[in-house]
């Protein structure tokens, strides 16, 4: 099935916009003519959403051709695997830290990354320790900032 | 502006400063070097590093990674045929076909030597009209800054590539950014939700990390990195480069400089659009047309003298106005505001020693790329070299800890993440993030500008009957609606013929 890209983008705009709209018609400050106050914004981006998004898709129902897929079914999979990966990061950094968990989460995607590119184990552990460790020394030690140290320590 | 020579002395001599200047430089070129990558994009992944540091030094080092960024672009132009950034894709048109020639050292040389003369010129003219033009400004009132934001994103509309609705929504979902947490003037939270992170607002580096830096790397990893490009360095020897030939294309450079100057002043506009112009410009101009695109070196100055140019040009609105030229000054706007500098007519009284420091940090950030790049001529390439499995997990990680240190919670690392969505989304439908970062940076100033302008007056009607407001207003409500003007024109011009 060919699924047009600007379709799903449209549709899905126009409900957004319409989620906004909702939300926003419920703040206490009115509208007016002479003052719009804090709904205009809001608003202003609701009704470009919902204006845009029916424009983007009717143009996806005109389009003749068939669209170029944006990711293969595996490119999602790897996006989603690289996705999960960050997001295991920062709750494992909540828990032990910064410096423990990066050294895993650079591997991890390092390891990810080289796929198919010839790079060797110990590059990538060496490179994943170095990097963790030189970042660590900068923003501690070289600019004074903090970074998440956990909760379990 | 004498008298804040000293200051700007101190500043400039630092140890410290000058090894920041330096290496923001560097890194600066190397992400304006490797497509994908960009001069902003190095801006919003370092600017946390600056909380701790005091307003001059973070002015030093955002400015280095921003000039080192734009100069940087053409590397990859002339050595790959691929452009570092948009502000370098028609020094491809002829400074790549010059590479494949065997000149890879003159058409690295001269990009090298218009980015500097781009780059030092345009920061010494807008240090020079800056605060007269700050002094115009202060008779600009609500209506005019409201004009001049909308003028700002709606150039930016229109400019942008696709479909018109699709820059459009990319600017409504900035407002809907600007619009999370507590309104200007009535304080009603927002799309808050009762929480505490959303109170303040998105924050700049969470939403511009997650949508531009996370999302496309891992966009970049889903569709496959691909091999290394093939790097010709064996070419590029000496400058190459002599008097005689700059003088010969001195119109040209003087052509470019001032197009560059111009765009970059546009409030939107930038180097993306000035490179293009002057590109064309120079074919127009020039006896031999049929060369361009064939290795002129004609081809290679124009667009690097006007991208580079449209750094001073850019630096004037962003100064005087508060009004950013292009996306990076937008960053910065926000990014000095961190730093307890608002931008704007009342800058130079508040904080003129700043300013002053700004312009001369670009004029020094110059002279250092010309020598690093002449120095390092042989080395640059070796930039486009860096593995993919190397270079973007370091990007990752240090998305992440940027997004960590902008608020010292873990919570804003999960947002950004929300946003990388959002910015896969965006990618999927092939919507542009350039009118994002203006809406979602101007969006405040927009708001409280139009609310204070309806507190004074009560009416819509001020806006058009207020001169400089209502040619704004024209301009930018003609922006939004060119793509349609285009299309009549285009039909009544295919009718008559």
């Amino acid at each position: 099935m060919n699924i047009k890209r600007d379709r799903v983008t449209g549709a899905l705009l126009v409900l957004v916009g319409i989620v906004v709209f909702v939300m926003t018609s419920r703040l206490r400050v009115p509208f007016s003519m002479s003052y719009p106050g804090p709904k205009a914004l809001p608003m202003i981006a609701a009704f470009g959403f919902v204006v845009c998004g029916a424009g983007i898709f009717l143009e996806g129902v005109k389009k003749q051709e068939a669209d170029k897929p944006f990711l293969s079914r595996e490119g999602w999979l790897r996006m989603a695997l690289a996705m999960a990966v960050l997001a295991a990061y920062v709750f494992v950094s909540s828990l032990i830290g910064y410096l423990i968990t990066t050294p895993f989460a650079a591997y991890a995607l390092t390891t990810l990354f080289a796929k198919g590119s010839g790079s060797t184990l110990k590059g990538r552990i060496i490179y994943s320790v170095l990097l963790s460790v030189i970042i660590y020394v900068i923003y501690i030690y070289v600019f004074g900032l903090s970074l998440p140290s956990g909760s379990l320590f | 502006m004498i008298a804040n020579l000293p200051y700007i002395l101190s500043q400039l001599v630092q140890p410290f400063n000058l090894i920041l200047m330096i290496v923001g430089t560097a890194v600066g070129i190397i992400f304006g070097a490797i497509p994908g990558l960009s001069g902003t994009l190095a801006v919003m992944l370092f600017m946390p590093l600056t909380y701790s540091m005091d307003a001059g030094t973070a002015v030093i080092f955002l400015i280095a990674l921003w000039i080192g960024g734009c100069s940087g672009a053409f590397i990859g132009s002339v050595l790959l045929g691929i452009p570092g950034s948009a502000s370098a894709v028609s020094t491809c048109w002829d400074g790549y076909p010059m590479s494949q020639q065997g000149k890879s050292g003159k058409a690295l040389a001269i990009g090298m030597v218009a980015s500097f003369t781009g780059t030092f010129f345009s920061a010494i003219i807008a240090a020079l009209l800056s605060e007269t033009i700050a002094d115009i400004a202060f008779l600009m009132g609500p209506w005019e800054y409201f004009s001049l934001c909308f003028v700002a994103i709606t150039m930016v509309l229109a400019i942008s590539k696709g479909n018109m609705f699709k820059g459009l929504v990319s600017a409504c979902i900035g407002l809907l950014f600007a619009s999370v947490g507590f309104s200007p003037i009535d304080a009603e939270p927002r799309f808050v939700f009762d929480n505490m992170y959303l109170m303040s607002g998105l924050g700049m580096t969470v939403v511009l990390i997650g949508v531009f830096s996370v999302s496309s790397i891992v966009t970049s990893y889903g569709k496959g990195f691909g091999a290394l490009p093939e790097v010709d360095n064996k070419s590029v020897r000496g400058i190459g480069i002599t008097l005689g030939e700059i003088k010969e294309q001195l119109v040209n450079i003087i052509r470019s400089f001032l197009i560059g100057l111009g765009i970059g002043f546009l409030p939107g506009m930038g180097s993306g659009l000035s490179n293009l112009v002057a590109y064309s410009s120079a074919k127009n101009a020039s006896k031999d047309p049929d060369s361009f695109g064939k290795g002129n070196p004609g081809g290679i100055w124009a667009p690097e003298v006007a991208n580079n140019a449209s750094i001073g040009g850019a630096m004037i609105p962003m100064a005087a106005l508060g009004i950013p030229g292009d996306s990076t000054t937008a960053l910065l706007i926000g990014a000095l505001t961190i730093h307890g500098l608002e931008m704007g007519p009342m800058v130079f009284k508040n904080s003129g020693h700043i300013v002053y420091l700004m312009f001369a940090t670009v004029a020094v950030v110059a002279c250092i790329i010309l020598v690093m790049q002449a120095l390092g001529m042989r080395l640059f390439p070796q930039i486009l070299k860096v593995p993919y499995h190397y270079m973007y997990p370091a990007l990752l990680i240090i998305s992440m800890v940027s997004a960590y240190v902008d608020a010292g919670s873990l919570y804003k690392c999960g947002m950004m993440l929300v946003f990388a969505v959002v910015g896969i989304f965006m990618a999927y439908g092939g919507i542009p993030t350039a009118p994002l970062i203006l809406a979602f940076i101007l969006g405040p100033t927009l708001e409280s500008n139009m609310l204070k302008a309806f507190q004074y007056t009560g009416t819509v009607t001020t806006f058009f009957t207020r001169p400089i407001s209502c040619v704004m207003m024209v301009i930018g409500i003609g922006c939004v609606f060119s793509p349609i003007i285009r299309t009549l024109i285009g039909k009544r011009k295919g009718s008559s013929s």
